[in-house]
């Protein structure tokens, strides 16, 4: 499958892949396709001092167990709802299911 | 009768070609409009609608008021197409004529389209044209004709503009039926007649072959189409009753507004649109045969109707259908019987007859309120939690019960006992279900649970209809068994089983509404969305089960997998209102957020 790049400037970029439903893994038995859009890339760029700080204390094993989360690329926005009919002839509407925006967060 | 007339027009449009070149006085078509009487005689007119100013082309057409051929009155010409101002149309142009059937300075009168197409060309000479369409019309006809009215001629068969093209050429036109039919065509004017005054309740439709014969110099031609004559239908047949006209009617423990009774049923061989509700045509009305106001207001007749076939022989028929309807709820100690008559009347039929009496034998019985002569007994652990449902209780016929409002309650069954041993009754809860007149017993404190003195309760069960507030009791004896649980359940943060995701987890959690003490575990089969997904519940029997019942419904941690509002994340089918009806994999619940996945999907991505 091809898979094309969106979006301009370095790092966390929204991407696009053609998918069957049935790749979701979500259970539905259908033909039907879509497709699906993802955030995907560095955010070492719009780290701030917090960031660096986290990761300096747990580099030093200064907090023993607990590793915080860092900046990742993430969706801010989401596709249109996606309707299709499945083999049984059911609708479902899949929300929130592809990103329309990313950004780090 | 003033605005209304007998005539009618067996079409509902004429069509035609005309072309540059057609001569002054040659016919175009031919118009029939059908006599309700003999004494009714049609005169054709051409005429345009009042306001509007007459088409350039009007001047072009006239017709004969007796026979109703159009012909034309000027020869046309290939400025007589450019002046027909729809500019945009380069090959052929519509003409619109109207014809009425009477002198038209009536303000309702019987009138038909006539529809010419003008082609911007000269007629095609006799060798180019088709056999077809110097016999048929380029288009189907259905022509119609009223039941019970006067024979006479209804369709013009000759198509007068190409016919003529072949002046060397004889047409004759003969038609044939598998029966005999009241059809015949006079050779003369080549106009199809009937012959007698027809009946719709015999046959509807009279499926003629039309047989057109050519003769030419050389050869003999014999074309044939189908021709189908439409029979239109008036109220000429009175209702009637196939059977009964009684309906006996027993009110008993359905007895809510809108509940309906019997089914008593008028046949009218006439038919009935359904289309034009406001359509006086076969329009049927009931009155009620009383003076009794007690009657009037708590009964109203329900009536429908429809379209039925076979029962007729075959052709389209109307069967009206009567129910026994209440108008309001009918008090529990009501106690009546009484014949009640009502009248249905065939508006439209105009013979006698017109209205048939039907019966209702309605007897109302009072429900009495009553426990039979049992005693509740219920066995729980004594580890159950708290909303743990214990038993389901019932006034008798409580089941049946419609549009009869019961509540229950419970009291203390020995009220001279210690303080210490009436606390304990704050154990035991009940609510009335949702949907039925059924009580549920259930666990509404835990911490008398834990008290030596409290492990066996007896109870009074009170019920109450709402209405007449009667009153029934009864005996309820709840047992807790076995040893309660140490005390752990207030320091747990959250108490929901749909928390977990693991049988293991699942099986040794203290979750909220577990008889035992324990959730239970469901294991789902298949890769596929299922109503038989897997999950951790505080009772298989209840949850899921794909109903939030009136216990779940009190707290969204007993059952958020019935009970949820929130859209569900993953592959799912939601409930009709709430919860989940089919996920995929395992369903589990945070609060009323609920997620489905599939187990090893999960394994693989932490991977």
């Amino acid at each position: 499958r091809d898979e094309l790049i969106k979006g301009q400037g370095r790092g966390c970029l929204l991407k696009e892949i053609h998918l069957n439903v049935t790749d979701l893994g979500l259970g539905y038995q259908t033909k039907e396709e879509l497709i699906f859009r993802y955030c995907s890339g560095p955010c070492y760029d719009s780290e701030t001092n917090y960031d660096k700080i986290l990761n300096n204390l747990t580099q030093n094993k200064k907090l023993d167990k607990e590793s915080p989360s860092q900046t990742c690329c993430r969706p801010v926005a989401f596709d249109d709802d996606l309707s299709f009919l499945d083999d049984s002839l059911e609708y479902h509407t899949l929300k929130k299911h592809s990103a329309k925006k990313c950004a780090c967060v | 009768r003033v605005g209304s007339w007998g005539l009618y027009f067996t079409q509902s449009t004429y069509s035609e070609s005309i072309y540059v070149g057609q001569a002054a006085g040659t016919p175009v078509l031919q118009v029939h409009a059908m006599k309700d009487k003999a004494s009714e005689q049609p005169y054709f007119t051409l005429y345009w609608r009042k306001l509007q100013k007459p088409s350039v082309y009007a001047s072009w057409f006239q017709i004969d008021a007796i026979t109703g051929v159009i012909y034309m009155n000027k020869t046309l010409d290939w400025t007589d197409f450019e002046s027909i101002p729809n500019s945009w149309a380069v090959t052929a142009k519509k003409l619109s004529l109207k014809v009425s059937a009477v002198p038209m300075s009536r303000a309702s009168f019987p009138n038909v389209e006539v529809s010419l197409t003008f082609f911007n060309a000269t007629a095609p000479t006799c060798g180019q044209i088709k056999l077809e369409r110097l016999c048929f019309p380029d288009r189907d006809i259905n022509p119609h004709i009223k039941e019970n009215r006067m024979p006479g001629p209804l369709h013009q068969l000759r198509r007068f503009t190409h016919a003529n093209l072949c002046p060397n050429y004889t047409f004759s036109y003969r038609v044939e039926s598998e029966s005999p039919v009241p059809f015949a065509i006079n050779d003369t004017t080549s106009e199809l007649v009937v012959t007698a005054p027809i009946d719709r309740e015999e046959k509807e439709v009279y499926h003629l072959m039309l047989w057109c014969s050519i003769r030419t110099e050389e050869t003999l031609h014999t074309l044939l189409t189908p021709l189908p004559i439409i029979i239109y239908d008036e109220d000429d047949s009175p209702p009637y009753v196939n059977g009964t006209d009684t309906e006996d009617v027993l009110i008993e423990f359905s007895r809510s507004k809108s509940a309906a009774f019997g089914n008593l049923f008028v046949y009218d061989r006439d038919t009935t649109s359904a289309y034009h509700k406001e359509q006086s045509q076969n329009k049927y009305v009931w009155t009620l045969m009383t003076n009794d106001t007690w009657i009037k207001d708590t009964f109203t007749i329900q009536q429908n109707f429809s379209e039925e076939k076979p029962i007729f022989d075959n052709v389209r028929g109307t069967v009206y259908k009567y129910r026994l309807r209440l108008n309001k709820n009918i008090s529990v100690d009501e106690k009546r019987s009484f014949l009640l008559d009502f009248l249905v009347n065939d508006t439209t039929f105009r013979g006698p007859e017109a209205t048939v009496m039907l019966h209702f034998n309605v007897t109302i019985l009072p429900v009495s309120i009553s426990f039979s002569n049992i005693t509740y007994f219920f066995v729980l652990s004594r580890k159950s939690m708290t909303y743990s449902q214990i038993g389901k209780v019932c006034v008798d016929n409580c089941v049946k019960f419609k549009g009869i409002e019961i509540s229950y309650h419970l009291e203390l069954g020995d009220r001279n006992t210690s303080a210490n041993v009436q606390s304990c009754y704050t154990a035991v809860g009940v609510a009335r279900n949702l949907e039925d007149m059924t009580g549920v017993l259930y666990v509404n404190d835990t911490e008398p649970l834990r008290r030596p003195e409290c492990q066996e309760l007896q109870l009074v069960l009170v019920a109450q209809e709402q209405h007449k507030q009667l009153e029934a009791k009864t005996t309820v004896m709840v047992i807790f068994e076995g040893e309660a649980d140490p005390l752990r359940t207030e320091g747990q943060r959250s108490l929901a089983c749909a928390e977990k995701r693991q049988r293991g987890e699942c099986e040794t959690f203290r979750g909220l509404g577990t008889p035992t003490g324990r959730c239970q575990w469901r294991q789902g089969t298949g890769k596929v969305i299922s109503e038989n997904y897997s999950t951790c519940s505080p009772d298989l029997r209840t949850c899921p089960d794909g109903y939030c019942d009136v216990i779940e419904s009190k707290n969204i941690s007993i059952c958020p997998q019935d009970c949820t509002h929130e859209p569900v994340i993953g592959g799912h089918e939601r409930g009709l209102m709430l919860g989940i009806k089919a996920g995929h994999g395992t369903c589990y619940c945070y609060s009323e957020k609920c997620f489905c996945e599939q187990d090893d999907m999960k394994a693989t991505a932490v991977l």
